[in-house]
């Protein structure tokens, strides 16, 4: 079943065309990488999706309803966490419950309960700045998820970790996916990443954004580190980049 | 912990204990008449022994200071944020601001006893008139630099603008509000005591200094001086206790037992 879609989506700023008209399709449950290079407008198209930005042609349809220029129906994640300093984890993790509504006991015992699963148990009434970069992207993507949308768009979250931390965030991203059966879009300029996580990924190209090519990711899950060297992995990492590489020459 | 404590509480102490060493040192060893400045020995000995002429003067001024810091705290606040969240006003209202601090406080203090009397309004005037300027532009200048992108988060989960500001807008102020009401805070004193000054027609601890500088009275004039710092130290630190309180996340890793939500 799709989840989303876009049919014709554009958006320009001033005379740059971020996005030309794009139409894509996301089935429910699936994990959908966006891979390409700064300016190829994968941003926008999330912060359309998201609702922060109006687009100028065409539509976003959630379910089926048409939500072009509101808010409301993603989870939402950046590279930057943004953690309040002055609410401890448990806090943070409700924030988005507490921006909307009531926090209930009952959201406050889920918020203790996904930490606990997910080894931040001990953390629960440490102020953010208690904590480690990868910790941090941890308890932001808690927060994403206790808000239950079905839809979690993740832009960049581990671009600015480590590394080893970084593969160990995108091995415990796979396991929360698998274990929530949410549907993810992914974006990433790592095309390691991209692969490594997807079901499907689609590059994209700047000047004007848009979308150059849209892979299925055949490699069988569960992923481990072993993945990064299968052949398959290789294949489609080829393909992929040079999409990319034809587009600097 | 308690090298903090020391380090915090020891090493203030320490300094105020040095200045009057030099203050001692300087009237001993230069041979400095008693009219010209006093022992701080004599001027200690001024205010104690005249404490129950003195005592109800104190308490004048620092319901001054404090109505006029808690209304121009209020003003201040109010002003940042209008101008925060109407941008049209902050151009028309700021620079009518800054003309206000242009404008010498003691000038001012005349025209405030013909319209308000000699009560104690014009003094908490005063005083607020100079403790929300450094309120208004550091809580303005704190709102005009949330995080963007925290903003268009809550924006994504649906929040409406009143929640955005509550929970969001107005703890990332809180470091600037702070450092607004420190300010005002060791400003207050001066305010309450000009307004004395410009605007008593009985008592006030203003009057009482002028009258033992007129009775050649040096170590009462010391005395009150010394008075008077201490309403506002005392003030400024009650503000920093504030804070140290209500930002407990600023020295804190894990949060106090007792705090729910």
């Amino acid at each position: 079943m799709t989840l989303l879609e876009l049919r014709d989506v554009a958006k320009t700023f001033g005379d740059t065309i971020a996005l030309s008209p794009t139409s894509l399709a996301i089935a429910e449950g699936s994990f959908v990488a966006i891979v390409g290079p700064s300016g190829c407008g994968k941003s926008t198209m999330f912060n359309v999706i998201a609702g922060l930005l109006t687009p100028d042609g065409g539509d976003v349809l959630v379910k089926g309803e048409r939500v072009n220029g509101t808010t409301g129906h993603v989870g939402y994640m950046l590279q930057k966490d943004l953690l309040v300093p002055w609410r401890t984890v448990e806090d943070n993790i409700t924030m988005a419950k507490r921006l909307t509504g009531r926090v209930s006991a009952a959201d406050r015992e889920e918020a203790r309960a996904v930490a606990r699963q997910y080894g931040l148990g001990d953390f629960l009434r440490h102020y953010p700045t208690a904590l480690s970069g990868g910790m941090r992207q941890r308890v932001a993507f808690m927060r994403t998820l206790v808000t239950h949308q079905t839809l979690l768009l993740l832009d960049e979250p581990f671009g600015a970790l480590d590394a080893q931390t970084r593969l160990e965030m995108q091995q415990w991203l796979l396991q929360v996916w698998r274990d929530t059966g949410r549907t993810v879009l992914f974006i990433t300029h790592d095309v390691d990443e991209s692969i490594f996580l997807s079901d499907r990924v689609i590059v994209m190209s700047p000047r004007p954004g848009r979308v150059v090519a849209d892979f299925a990711n055949p490699l069988p899950r569960p992923r481990t580190v072993d993945t990064l060297i299968e052949p398959a992995f290789i294949d489609l990492k080829t393909k992929v980049m040079r999409l990319l590489h034809r587009e600097d020459a | 912990m308690t090298r903090k404590i020391l380090r915090n509480v020891g090493v203030p102490i320490l300094s105020f204990v040095l200045l009057l060493l030099v203050w001692q040192w300087v009237v001993v060893g230069f041979h400095v008449a008693s009219y010209i400045a006093p022992r701080p020995r004599q001027a200690f000995l001024a205010v104690t022994q005249n404490w129950s002429a003195l005592w109800p003067l104190i308490l004048g001024t620092i319901r001054e200071t404090v109505y006029g810091f808690f209304v121009g705290a209020a003003l201040g606040l109010g002003l940042g944020v209008i101008m925060a969240k109407v941008p049209v006003l902050q151009r028309i209202v700021y620079p009518v601001l800054v003309l206000s601090q242009a404008v010498p406080i003691i000038a001012l203090a005349a025209p405030l006893v013909l319209i308000l009397g000699f009560s104690v309004t014009p003094k908490v005037v005063i005083v607020a008139w100079i403790v929300f300027f450094p309120v208004t532009v550091n809580v303005l200048d704190g709102l005009t630099h949330v995080d963007k992108d925290l903003l268009n988060l809550a924006r994504v989960y649906g929040a409406s603008r009143w929640r955005t500001f509550i929970h969001i807008e107005i703890p990332a102020t809180a470091t600037p509000l702070f450092s607004g009401l420190k300010i005002g805070a060791t400003y207050a004193v001066t305010g309450a005591i000009i307004g004395e000054l410009a605007a008593s027609d009985g008592a006030s601890l203003a009057l009482y200094q002028e009258h033992a500088n007129a009775n050649l009275n040096t170590a009462a004039v010391y005395g009150t001086t010394m008075v008077m710092t201490a309403i506002g130290i005392t003030w400024f630190l009650l503000v920093v206790g504030v804070e140290v309180f209500a930002t407990p996340w600023q020295r804190r890793t894990v949060a106090r037992r007792w705090r729910r939500r």
